[in-house]
C-alpha cells in the first residue's frame, strides 16, 4: 500500500523560555492511501496541531513531513498552496465559509482559482456533490440562512471539489447534534469508500469507532494505536465499546 | 480604568492611532493658522490704514484742475473732515533705472510724490511717517519683494541721480492689483523732475462720518467736479490690501475643511471596524446591564485622548509655521496690534475641531443602540444582509479572474465600509484636479478675456498726453502696413454723463470702437454691434442697476441718447467701471486709447513690442504675456504653488488613508484570509484581491472626483476668481494632466500603499486563525 503521508519525528513547540511547551514531541506517523484514520486524545494533547503539521498549514520545528512523495519543508509556499488546493481537502469544526459568498460560490471557490474557463464543469461537479450531500436545494442561500449541519455538509462538498487524495477533518461534528453528526459521518464513510483517505481529529468515541485505525495522543506523543476492521454499517455498538475500553485502558 | 483600556488599545493599533492623530493635528494646525492669519491680517490692515490715515474717498484726475472750486466744495460739505490734492508725477518706466536696470518692462504706472502734509502718509517699514531729504528716494515695498531695488542702490530718474534710502508702505497702492505705484522724493527734488512726466492729481477726502460715504460720493459727482480718472473709496483700499493674503487664508480654510472631513472619515472607518471586532463584547456588556452611555464612554475616551493629543500638536505646529505665513503680511502691512488675541482665536479654532470630533464620534457610536445583545452573543457579528450583491455570483463569472472577482465582490458587499475610503479618494482627486484646472485657466491666454481684456498679443496704451486721436491714428496707420500684424483694433475711451434712476447725472467711461475683433467674455448677453447698444462691466451694471435689455440714457451735448444694454462682462481694468459701445462721437475729449494687435507669428511678439515701443515713445507698449505675468504673476505663481502643494497633500492623504484602510481590512479579514489560504490560495492571490478592492474603489473615486471637480470645483474656483473681478468662467482643462497624469499618480500611490498595507497577509498563520 502506498503511503500518502509520512511524518517523521515531528517537533512543534509554542512559547519562549520557561513558557516553552512542546505540543508535538517527536511524533512519527504514516497514513496509507485510502485509509480512514482517527486521532483521539484529551484537550491540549496535540491532535489539531498534528493535523496542521501534516497538511503543511503550519511549519514544524523539527522532523519532516513527506506528502505524496514530497518533503513539505522543501516546498515553496506557493507550491504548498497548490498542493493543499489540489490534493487535500479540509473540514473544520466551525464552518469556515466566506460571508460574502452564497453556499454554492463558497463550495466552488477553491476550484475556481485560475480556472474560470471551466466554470460550467465546476458547477456541474458541485451540483453532483451537493445532491449527494443532500443540500442541492440550498445552493443560492446565504451562509447565514442555513443550519450548522447543512453548512458542514457544504464544507465537505467544498473539500471534495478537487478530488483530493486525503480529506482532513478537525472535529467536523463537534458543533453538531448527534443525528447531524451521524449523517456527516455517513458522508465521510462514503468518501472513504470511493478511495479517498480521511483523517479525523475527534474526542468522540462514536466517531472514532467508524474508522479503521485510531491514534491516541497524550502530551504531544502518540501513546497508543488501535486497528478496527473496515466499518460496514453494522455492529456500531460493539465497535464503540471496544474503543471506550481501550480509552479507559490507557487513561484518556 | 479608562486609562488602562485606552493605553492597551492604542498600543495594539499604533499605526492606525498615529495616522488618525496626524490628520487631527493637521486639521487643528490649519484651522488655528487660518484664525491667526485672519486676526493678524485685519489687525495689520487696520494698523496700517490708521497710521497712514488712508483717505476715505479719492478721485484720480488728469488734466486741468480747479483747486479753488474743490476747496469751496470741501468747505461747504459738512461731512468733510480734511481735504487735500496730492500730485502724482507719472514717469515712464524706461526712465526709472536702478543700478542699470530700468523698469521699462514694468506694467505698473510708476510715479513720484512728495510726503503728504495732512493724511495719506507714506510709511517706512517701522510704520513711521517718512521724512525724506534731498537726493533720497523711497521705493514701493513690492520692488523690495521682487528684488528690483536694494537699499543703497543708485537710482537714476530721467537723468537725475538718487540713492535708495529705504522702502515705503503705501496704504493705497501696496497691492500689485492696484495699478499705480508711488515713489517718494523730497519737495526740492520733486520740483526738479516735475517736467519730466505728466502730472495726475489725487483729490483726497477724509470724512467725519464714514458711514455717509455713499451720500458724499453722490454729492461729489453731482457737483460736477474733476473726475477724469478712477474713483476709489476706503472700503476698496481695504479690499485691495486684503485680497492676496485673504485668498491664501481662504485656501487654507478650504484645505482645513477637507482635512477635517478626512480625519472624520478615518475615525468613522476605524470606529466601525472596532465595533465590528468588539461586537460580542459590546453585546455582553449590554447583556449584563451596562448602559449604552457607559459603553460609549470607553470608546469616546480613546478618541478624546487622540483628538486632544492631535489638537495640542496641531496648535503647537501652527505657532511654528505662522511666522512664515505672516511674513508677507508683516512686510506689506506691518505688525498687528492684536497678536495675543490671534493666539486666543487660534485656541478657540482648535477647541472647535476637538469638540467637532467628539460630537462626531458620539454620533457614530449611536449605532450601539441597534446592537442586539442576543444576536451579538450568539453570532458574534452583525447579521446585516448583504443587499445588491446577490446576482453577482462566482458561478456565473466568466469575465474576471477569480481573485479580481472576489475583490470586486467584497467592495459591492461591504459598501458602507468602502464608502469611507471612496469619499477620501474623491476628495483627494478633487484636491489634485481643482487647483490644477484653476492654474491652467488663469495661466491660459484666453483667461484675460474674463478680465475685460480681449486676447491679443500686444497692447498699446496712450493716455495722459495730448492729441490722443492723432497719435492713435499714427500707430494704426503703421499697423495697417505691418505684414506681421494679422488684426488690430483701436478702442477709444471717452467720459460721458448718464442719467441715473434718481434723476441725477453720473459720469461713465465708455470704450468706443469695434469690440468684435478682440472680444471679451460676456457673462450675460453679447458685445455691442449696433449704434444704440452698450455693454456694461459687472460693477457698473450693478451700480447703475441695469440688466441686459434695459435702457440707459446718455447726455451728450445737452441731448439725451438712449442705449440698450446688450451685454455684461467682467472687468478688472480701470477700477472695474467700464462700458463698451460702437457709436461714433466727436463731442467729448478722449481720455485714453488702447490699441490691441495680434501677430501672425506669436514668436515675433517680443521684437514687435520693442519696435513699437521705440517708434512710439509716447505710448506704453506691452506684450500681453508680460502684462498678464506682471498683473497676475504673483497670483498665478501662488496658485501654481497651491496646485503642487495640492498634489503632494492629496497623494500623501491617498497613500496614508489607503495604507490605513488596507492594514485595518487585513486585520479584520484575518479569518477569511486564513480560510482561503487553507484552501490553497497563495499570498499573491490574496494580495491581488486587495489590490482589486483598492483599485476598484480608486477608479470610482477618480471618476467621481473628476466629475465633482469639473462641476462643484468650477463653482468654487469661480468664487475665488470672482473675488478679483471675473464673474463667470469655464475651466481650461489640460487633458494630459487632468485625465492621465493625475490618475496615474493616484493609482501609483494607491498601489504602493496597498502593497505595503497588505504585506501582513503573508504573516497570517492559518492554524492560529482557524484553530477551534
Amino acid at each position: 500500500m502506498n503511503k500518502i503521508i509520512i511524518g517523521e519525528n515531528i517537533v512543534k513547540s509554542f512559547g519562549e523560555g520557561d513558557e516553552k511547551r512542546h505540543v508535538l514531541d517527536g511524533v512519527s506517523v504514516e497514513i496509507n492511501e485510502g485509509e480512514f484514520v482517527a486521532v483521539m486524545g484529551p484537550s491540549g494533547s496535540g491532535k489539531s496541531t498534528l493535523m496542521f503539521a501534516l497538511s503543511g498549514m503550519d511549519d514544524v520545528d523539527g522532523g519532516k513531513v513527506v506528502f505524496d512523495g514530497r518533503d513539505l519543508s522543501a516546498v515553496a509556499e506557493n507550491e504548498l498552496s497548490d498542493i493543499r488546493r489540489t490534493k487535500m481537502g479540509f473540514v473544520f469544526q466551525q464552518p469556515t465559509m466566506l460571508k460574502n459568498l452564497n453556499i454554492h460560490d463558497n463550495i466552488i471557490l477553491p476550484s475556481m482559482r485560475g480556472n474560470r474557463k471551466n466554470a460550467v464543469k465546476i458547477s456541474e461537479k458541485a451540483a453532483v456533490l451537493m445532491k449527494r450531500a443532500g443540500i442541492a436545494e440550498l445552493e443560492k442561500r446565504d451562509i447565514t440562512q442555513v443550519s450548522g449541519g447543512q453548512l458542514q455538509r457544504a464544507g465537505i462538498c467544498r473539500a471534495l471539489m478537487n478530488s483530493p487524495k486525503i480529506v482532513f477533518g478537525d472535529e467536523p461534528t463537534g458543533a453538531l447534534n448527534s443525528k447531524s453528526a451521524q449523517e456527516i459521518m455517513d458522508l465521510f464513510s462514503e468518501i472513504n469508500g470511493d478511495g479517498t483517505a480521511v483523517m479525523l481529529v475527534t474526542h468522540d468515541a462514536k466517531i472514532a469507532a467508524r474508522t479503521e485505525r485510531i491514534l491516541f495522543m497524550r502530551d504531544g506523543k502518540i501513546e497508543s494505536e488501535m486497528r478496527l476492521p473496515k466499518f460496514d454499517g453494522t455492529d456500531i455498538d460493539s465497535r464503540v465499546k471496544e474503543v471506550t475500553v481501550k480509552m479507559r485502558e490507557i487513561g484518556i | 480604568m479608562y486609562y488602562g483600556i485606552i493605553r492597551n488599545d492604542i498600543l495594539k493599533s499604533k499605526a492606525i492611532t498615529l495616522t488618525t492623530m496626524i490628520f487631527v493635528a493637521a486639521a487643528a494646525m490649519l484651522v488655528s493658522l487660518a484664525a491667526i492669519l485672519v486676526v493678524n491680517l485685519t489687525g495689520s490692515i487696520d494698523t496700517l490704514m490708521t497710521q497712514a490715515k488712508t483717505p476715505h474717498f479719492m478721485q484720480m484726475h488728469s488734466g486741468e484742475i480747479d483747486t479753488v472750486r474743490l476747496t469751496a466744495f470741501a468747505e461747504q460739505n459738512g461731512n468733510v473732515d480734511e481735504f487735500q490734492v496730492l500730485e502724482f508725477l507719472n514717469v515712464d518706466g524706461a526712465q526709472i533705472v536702478f543700478d542699470g536696470r530700468s523698469l521699462a518692462d514694468n506694467v505698473q504706472d510708476n510715479g513720484f510724490s512728495i510726503q503728504s502734509k495732512k493724511f495719506d502718509y507714506l510709511l517706512d517699514l517701522d510704520g513711521n511717517v517718512i521724512n525724506v531729504t534731498d537726493g533720497e528716494l523711497y521705493v514701493p515695498i513690492c520692488y523690495m519683494k521682487d528684488n528690483t531695488a536694494r537699499v543703497g542702490d543708485k537710482a537714476v530718474i530721467s537723468g537725475k541721480e538718487f540713492t535708495v534710502a529705504g522702502f515705503l508702505r503705501d496704504s493705497q497702492m501696496n497691492s500689485t492689483l492696484s495699478s499705480s505705484k508711488r515713489f517718494l522724493v523730497s519737495e526740492n527734488d520733486y520740483a526738479e523732475i516735475k517736467d519730466l512726466g505728466s502730472t495726475e492729481y489725487l483729490i483726497e477726502f477724509r470724512l467725519r462720518d464714514l458711514s455717509a460715504l455713499s451720500a458724499f460720493e453722490t454729492a461729489y459727482t453731482s457737483a460736477g467736479l474733476e473726475a477724469n480718472g478712477p474713483t476709489i473709496t476706503y472700503a476698496l483700499f481695504k479690499t485691495l490690501n486684503a485680497i492676496s493674503d485673504g485668498l491664501m487664508i481662504a485656501v487654507i480654510l478650504l484645505v482645513s475643511a477637507l482635512v477635517v472631513s478626512i480625519a472624520f472619515m478615518c475615525i468613522r472607518f476605524t470606529l466601525l471596524a472596532k465595533i465590528e471586532d468588539d461586537y460580542r463584547e459590546i453585546g455582553v456588556m449590554k447583556a449584563i446591564g451596562l448602559r449604552v452611555s457607559d459603553i460609549k464612554k470607553v470608546y469616546l475616551a480613546k478618541y478624546a485622548a487622540i483628538a486632544a493629543a492631535g489638537c495640542i500638536l496641531g496648535f503647537a505646529l501652527s505657532l511654528v509655521f505662522r511666522g512664515a505665513l505672516l511674513e508677507n503680511i508683516r512686510l506689506y502691512m506691518g505688525e498687528s496690534e492684536s497678536s495675543s488675541f490671534a493666539a486666543a482665536l487660534g485656541i478657540i479654532g482648535v477647541l472647535l475641531v476637538f469638540l467637532a470630533i467628539i460630537a462626531y464620534v458620539s454620533v457614530v457610536l449611536k449605532r450601539f443602540r441597534k446592537i442586539s445583545a442576543a444576536e451579538a452573543i450568539r453570532f458574534g457579528t452583525s447579521q446585516e444582509k448583504h443587499i445588491g450583491a446577490k446576482r453577482f455570483c462566482l458561478s456565473r463569472n466568466r469575465l474576471l479572474d477569480t481573485n479580481i472577482f472576489l475583490g470586486v465582490k467584497d467592495v459591492r458587499a461591504r459598501k458602507g465600509l468602502y464608502a469611507t475610503m471612496l469619499a477620501v479618494l474623491v476628495l483627494s482627486a478633487f484636491i489634485i484636479i481643482v487647483p490644477q484646472n484653476l492654474y491652467n485657466t488663469i495661466s491660459s491666454k484666453s483667461f484675460i478675456s474674463y478680465m475685460g481684456i480681449g486676447s491679443c498679443d500686444m497692447r498699446i496704451d496712450i493716455q495722459q498726453t495730448d492729441n490722443i486721436s492723432e497719435k492713435a491714428a499714427e500707430i494704426a496707420k503703421a499697423m495697417k502696413v505691418d505684414s506681421v500684424i494679422s488684426k488690430y483694433a483701436v478702442l477709444t475711451t471717452k467720459v460721458f454723463k448718464t442719467k441715473t434712476e434718481g434723476g441725477s447725472e453720473e459720469s461713465i467711461k465708455i470704450e468706443l470702437g469695434d469690440h468684435s475683433i478682440f472680444p471679451v467674455a460676456y457673462s450675460q448677453g453679447r458685445a455691442p454691434a449696433a449704434e444704440d447698444e452698450v455693454a456694461l462691466s459687472a460693477i457698473n451694471a450693478n451700480e447703475l442697476g441695469k440688466k441686459v435689455g434695459d435702457v440707459m440714457t446718455l447726455v451728450m451735448e445737452g441731448k439725451e441718447k438712449n442705449l440698450m444694454v446688450c451685454g455684461i462682462y467682467s472687468d478688472i481694468t480701470n477700477g472695474g467701471k467700464t462700458a463698451k459701445a460702437v457709436f461714433t462721437d466727436n463731442s467729448a475729449d478722449i481720455m485714453r486709447c488702447v490699441i490691441s494687435a495680434a501677430f501672425s507669428d506669436k514668436a515675433l511678439t517680443d521684437g514687435k513690442v520693442l519696435e513699437y515701443g521705440n517708434r512710439f515713445t509716447f505710448a506704453k507698449v506691452t506684450g500681453v504675456d508680460e502684462f498678464v505675468l506682471q498683473t497676475f504673476g504673483p497670483t498665478i505663481s501662488a496658485i501654481k504653488k497651491a496646485s503642487y502643494a495640492g498634489v503632494a497633500v492629496a497623494l500623501i492623504i491617498t497613500g496614508l488613508v489607503t495604507l490605513l484602510f488596507m492594514k485595518m481590512l487585513v486585520a479584520k479579514d484575518r479569518y477569511s484570509i486564513a480560510v482561503m489560504k487553507a484552501f490553497g490560495f497563495t499570498n499573491s492571490d490574496i494580495r491581488l484581491q486587495y489590490v482589486t478592492r483598492s483599485v476598484f474603489v480608486l477608479i470610482m473615486g477618480i471618476v467621481l472626483g473628476t466629475l465633482l471637480a469639473n462641476t462643484l470645483g468650477q463653482v468654487l474656483a469661480g468664487a475665488v476668481i470672482s473675488s478679483f473681478g471675473a464673474s463667470s468662467f469655464e475651466f481650461v482643462i489640460n487633458p494630459l494632466t487632468a485625465y492621465l497624469l493625475c490618475p496615474m499618480m493616484m493609482i501609483s500611490a494607491v498601489l504602493a500603499a496597498t502593497m505595503i498595507g497588505t504585506s501582513g497577509t503573508g504573516q497570517i498563520k492559518i492554524s492560529e486563525n482557524i484553530k477551534e
